[in-house]
């Protein structure tokens, strides 16, 4: 790799400060895709800037009156012990799910909250510096498009850049409406709504989300939610694990008795970023939990997908994750 | 044999396991060679054309860097035929994308990657032909004899007034070997015109030749030393170019270097196995007897080489079919030359073969194990000539037995499990058992105390099968010696020459060497003494009676005579038992059951791993394996184990595998037919035979990943 400038910092302010002072500084956590990308020539930063020091590993009850039982998870805390924290195991199993989903034991192991929302695309033209890539370097075009593409979107994605957001626990927190809470310089704060967070790729797809140059992520929130008991992460790859989600659906349902009175869905490896399923969302607020209005939410949602050359089968392989997903939230998880 | 503690056919643990685990066995760079430098290839980014100007003033400036060798300032060579893959600098031609364009020399491992990146390469970029889909129609006849078309009695009518037929076309994607450690080499220059090459090489003598050749040394001169290999799957049967641009670079800087490819360069370095479309056609009379069987095979190979791996072989051998048809087709394109990987041709010509028996059972309303036995062949159907011993319809009898095939439907979409539709695969593989020609020596030591030693010296190879744990084996018991004071020394060019472990070849040339040394050793050391013996002699009376406290002998090994005129293969069957997710396509390999017919089986327990392993591959090649190129560059698209699969534990269920009992007096001294390749053939079909018996879909395009399902 080229060589950069190793730091290593104790808090937030001097991290943040850190890399306001470099803009080619990249942080470092976990190290499980930045030092991936840097050995591939892809990232090539020139100061890493070590936070493994800061004290961002809790996960704790936070919130006060109506709002006690939201919980916040640090952006340190390590995947694996996010997942399997009680907290996070009885009120968002979705979350824990999701996590377990991804990668492998030991990349969870070393991942870190943070790190996994800032996880960058997979797509096989980003990481080949011999291809073009408008993500990695804009103004090359992208490879994708008119290349291999069965892996990727189908919703969202430009003429700039097809390329799907990786993350399985991203969208089990899009699923959950969490928020982001970032320190910039100066030491202000900011929280940003999860859907806010990442975006689509536009003209600019060499920016996978809203975060400001030197803005750190300190935590992530999770609102309480009534669905704990109603919720499924599906994942569909092409292997039984480690493997990249062909696509996922992150699925929870609050009852008001037989009726659906709040549905949440969020699918994965679809988009440039989670994808929320606003229609089916909409379709069965009110309805009743049955396979037939599920495959209606789906057909709804799926409606507008657009999908490429080598991806078409990701139109039925949608509809019928979501209806899956709904079922087996609606089962408790069993089948 | 003598009447000895039995050893061979015991489940001895490895003798070199210890090692292994414990990271005291080298594999190629970890040999400790001081003053080492290290070299970085860098490669084409073009699949065609020309490399008209390299720019490496930025390279030569970063810190360490010793030395950047392009085509400009290469050494000239003599590459050899035993050579693969071109990319030794020798001129500026490009034939296919990551062919090496040349290499840094620097101090570390790090400054000398650092600096390969900075290198600048002016193209001029040819038409490349880097689509098989539109370059498939230009197939030609292969050059290689043994591809030529092989045609028995009259396929075309015998076809056209069948009762029942198949008439399909099959697909297998481009594969890579990628063991787990890739391919790395260190160069010594131990004089101006002797070299030492460290290197994984599954063919000692092989890559000591072509090295040889290359640089224009004596063979002797030219020593190979690779005592472990982290897996080789046939891509470390040759001398590909890294191996002679690491001698080159050891050359240009004066020092060892090594050298290593990354995961990313294994894709475009060390061959691949070829995508073949084959089309099979079979036909058979109402009752299930075939009357015709065509499998004619459309492939590529390099633009200068080539390679067609014999995909009609399995139709050549498998059944009792007079009339028949099998031929092969192949287009040059930019793509590295393909070689010889696991099961080369078996493997996928078994998945045409056994999924068309498959299809043809069905529509008969017959049990395709039935089907299979029904047209079972009394002699070889290619030559006429007896088998030396054939155990199909043991296997299939024994494997369904073992398996559980009579609790199978067979009816599709029958075997329902919530939200699974369950299905039972069969499907048989097969692989040529040879012998070839294996010296060896054998040195007997009697110590302190009479504990008599023996070393077994031969440039034999051990990829990680368990070559030295049958070595020692096969000399313990006939020596009579305790397995413990048997030293196995092989994987070094300086020892007499061996056979290569490749093509399934490996166990029965050298087993058979160091048997017969053995015998040799005692059988010299009997004349030596005047003494009488009941039973047969162990190695310590006779260097007792002999009065020598060492002995030392050497053998020629060469198959015996006559073996020509029978046909000797390996055979087995295959059940897959998959559960396929009704609404999301995934599946899984819940059992596997492998019946194996190899002769004699020198270790169970290392023959175990071998065979599920070559199980487990062939579950890759079912559900997982794909190579895809970008047609528009004529690179690897999938150049990672992220895009790259290969199944996970969480895909692979129960695996076992039954041996047959089988006595084979005619295709070796030993019996021995060998098992490293025929374990993966017929497994991609007994998978999806297994997946059209749980889903009633047939999928001939592998592999076959969820959305192929849905």
């Amino acid at each position: 790799m080229r060589p950069f400038v190793y730091t290593r910092v104790d808090d937030a302010a001097k991290a943040v400060s850190s890399a306001a002072a470099n803009t080619q500084a990249s942080f470092l956590a976990g190290g499980t895709n930045i030092v991936d990308l840097m050995k591939e020539d892809v990232a090539r930063p020139t100061e890493l800037i070590d936070i493994n020091r800061l004290k961002l590993a809790q996960i704790r009850l936070i919130g006060e009156g109506a709002n006690r039982g939201n919980i916040a998870i640090g952006a340190l805390a390590k995947n694996t012990e996010t997942a399997n924290h009680p907290l996070v195991r009885q009120n968002y199993p979705l979350l824990t799910q999701a996590i377990l989903a991804g990668a492998s034991g030991q990349i969870r192991n070393m991942a870190t909250n943070g790190g996994n929302l800032n996880q960058r695309t997979r797509c096989t033209y980003f990481y080949d510096v011999a291809m073009p890539c408008n993500k990695r370097e804009p103004g090359t075009g992208c490879g994708a498009l008119e290349g291999i593409n069965r892996m990727h979107a189908i919703f969202g994605w430009s003429e700039k850049c097809v390329a799907v957001y990786p993350s399985d626990m991203a969208i089990a927190l899009a699923a959950l409406d969490a928020t982001v809470k970032v320190q910039g310089a100066n030491g202000a704060t900011r929280s940003i709504p999860f859907a806010e967070y990442h975006r689509l790729p536009g003209d600019n797809p060499e920016k996978d989300n809203t975060l400001q140059p030197g803005e750190l992520i300190t935590e992530i929130e999770l609102p309480k939610n009534n669905f704990a008991g109603k919720s499924y992460y599906l994942k569909i790859r092409d292997r039984a694990s480690y493997a990249f989600a062909l696509l996922s659906v992150a699925a929870g349902l609050e009852m008001n008795g037989a009726t659906i009175k709040q549905a949440r869905i969020a699918m994965g490896g679809v988009a440039h970023k989670p994808w929320r399923a606003l229609e089916a969302e909409k379709f069965l607020s009110g309805k009743a939990a049955t396979e037939a209005n599920f495959a209606a939410a789906a057909e709804a949602e799926m409606k507008s997908a657009k999908p490429l050359e080598h991806n078409k089968f990701k139109v039925e392989l949608g509809k019928r994750a979501i209806v899956r997903a709904l079922s087996m939230a609606m089962s408790g998880g069993k089948a | 044999m003598s009447e000895r503690k039995k050893v061979i056919g015991e489940a001895v643990s490895r003798i070199d396991g210890f090692m292994k685990v414990t990271g005291t066995a080298n594999y190629a760079t970890d040999f400790p060679i001081s003053n080492t430098a290290y070299a970085f290839l860098f490669k084409s980014e073009i699949a065609a054309g020309k490399v008209m100007d390299i720019d490496t003033s930025a390279a030569e400036k970063v810190t360490g860097v010793l030395a950047v060798v392009t085509h400009k300032n290469a050494a000239k060579l003599t590459p050899s035929r035993g050579l693969r893959g071109g990319g030794i600098l020798q001129d500026n031609n490009v034939e296919f994308w990551g062919e090496h364009a040349g290499f840094v020399v620097a101090e570390t491992f790090e400054q000398a990657r650092y600096a390969a990146r900075l290198i600048e390469i002016k193209y001029e970029k040819a038409a490349a032909k880097t689509d098989f889909e539109k370059h498939e129609k230009e197939a030609v006849k292969p050059k290689a004899e043994d591809r030529a078309d092989k045609i028995r009695g009259d396929f075309a009518s015998a076809f056209q007034t069948g009762a029942v037929t198949v008439d399909e076309i099959y697909e297998t994607p481009i594969e890579h070997h990628q063991p787990m450690a890739p391919h790395a080499t260190i160069a010594v220059w131990d004089a101006a015109d002797k070299l030492t090459i460290y290197n994984e090489s599954q063919v000692v003598n092989g890559v000591q030749g072509a090295v040889a050749q290359t640089f224009g040394l004596e063979p002797k001169n030219v020593r190979v030393i690779t005592p472990h290999i982290g897996g080789g799957f046939g891509s470390k049967g040759g001398a590909w170019g890294h191996v002679i641009l690491a001698a080159m670079a050891a050359k240009a800087v004066n020092r060892p270097v090594k050298l290593a490819l990354t995961r990313q360069m294994m894709f475009d370095s060390v061959g691949l196995r070829q995508k073949n479309v084959q089309h099979l056609r079979l036909a058979a009379t109402k009752d299930g007897k075939f009357t015709a069987l065509a499998h004619e095979t459309t492939t590529h190979s390099a633009i200068n080489e080539e390679f067609v791996e014999p995909c009609g072989d399995v139709s050549a051998h498998m059944y009792e079919v007079p009339n028949s048809r099998i031929s092969y087709r192949v287009a040059a394109m930019n793509i590295i030359t393909p070689t010889y990987t696991r099961g080369p041709g078996k493997s996928t010509g078994s998945f045409a073969l056994e999924s068309a028996v498959d299809e043809l059972a069905y529509k008969l309303k017959m049990d395709p194990i039935e089907l299979r036995i029904k047209n079972e062949p009394a002699k070889d159907p290619s030559n006429g000539k007896p088998w030396s011993s054939r155990s199909v319809v043991e296997c299939l009898r024994k494997g369904a037995e073992a398996f559980g095939w009579s609790n199978r439907k067979a009816q599709p979409r029958a075997n329902v499990q919530g939200d699974f539709y369950v299905g039972f695969g069969v499907a048989c593989g097969t692989y040529p058992a040879r012998q070839r020609d294996t010296s060896a020596i054998v040195k007997l030591t009697r110590g302190a105390g009479a504990n008599v030693t023996a070393a077994i010296e031969l440039a034999a190879s051990d990829l990680g099968t368990g070559t030295n744990t049958i070595l020692a084996q096969t000399a313990a018991e006939t020596l009579g010696l305790d397995v413990n004071q048997i030293s196995v020394k092989i994987g070094d060019s300086a020892l007499p020459p061996a056979a290569g472990s490749v093509g399934s070849v490996g166990a029965a040339s050298f087993a058979n060497a160091v048997y017969e040394g053995c015998l040799k050793a005692l059988n010299e050391l009997q004349a030596k003494t005047n003494r009488q013996y009941f039973n047969a002699p162990t190695a310590a009376e006779l260097l007792d009676a002999a009065n020598l406290k060492f002995y030392e002998t050497r053998v020629d090994a060469k198959p015996p005579e006559g073996t020509d005129k029978y046909s000797s293969h390996s055979f087995n069957a295959n059940f897959a038992e998959v559960w396929v997710n009704r609404s999301t396509g995934m599946t899984r390999v819940k059992r596997f059951v492998a019946a194996t017919g190899a002769g004699r089986i020198l270790n169970p327990k290392t023959a175990h791993s071998q065979i599920i392993g070559g199980g487990i591959w062939g579950i890759g090649m079912a559900l997982h394996e794909e190579s895809l190129i970008d047609p528009r560059y004529g690179n690897f698209a999938t150049r990672s184990f992220a895009d790259y699969h290969i199944p996970s534990n969480l895909d692979v269920g129960e695996m076992k595998s039954v041996f047959i009992n089988e006595e084979d007096k005619i295709v070796n001294k030993m019996g021995i037919k060998g098992i490293g390749e025929v374990g993966i053939v017929g497994v991609a079909a007994a998978v999806a035979n297994a997946i059209f018996n749980a889903t009633g879909k047939r999928v001939r395009s592998l592999p076959i990943t969820p959305d192929k399902l849905i």
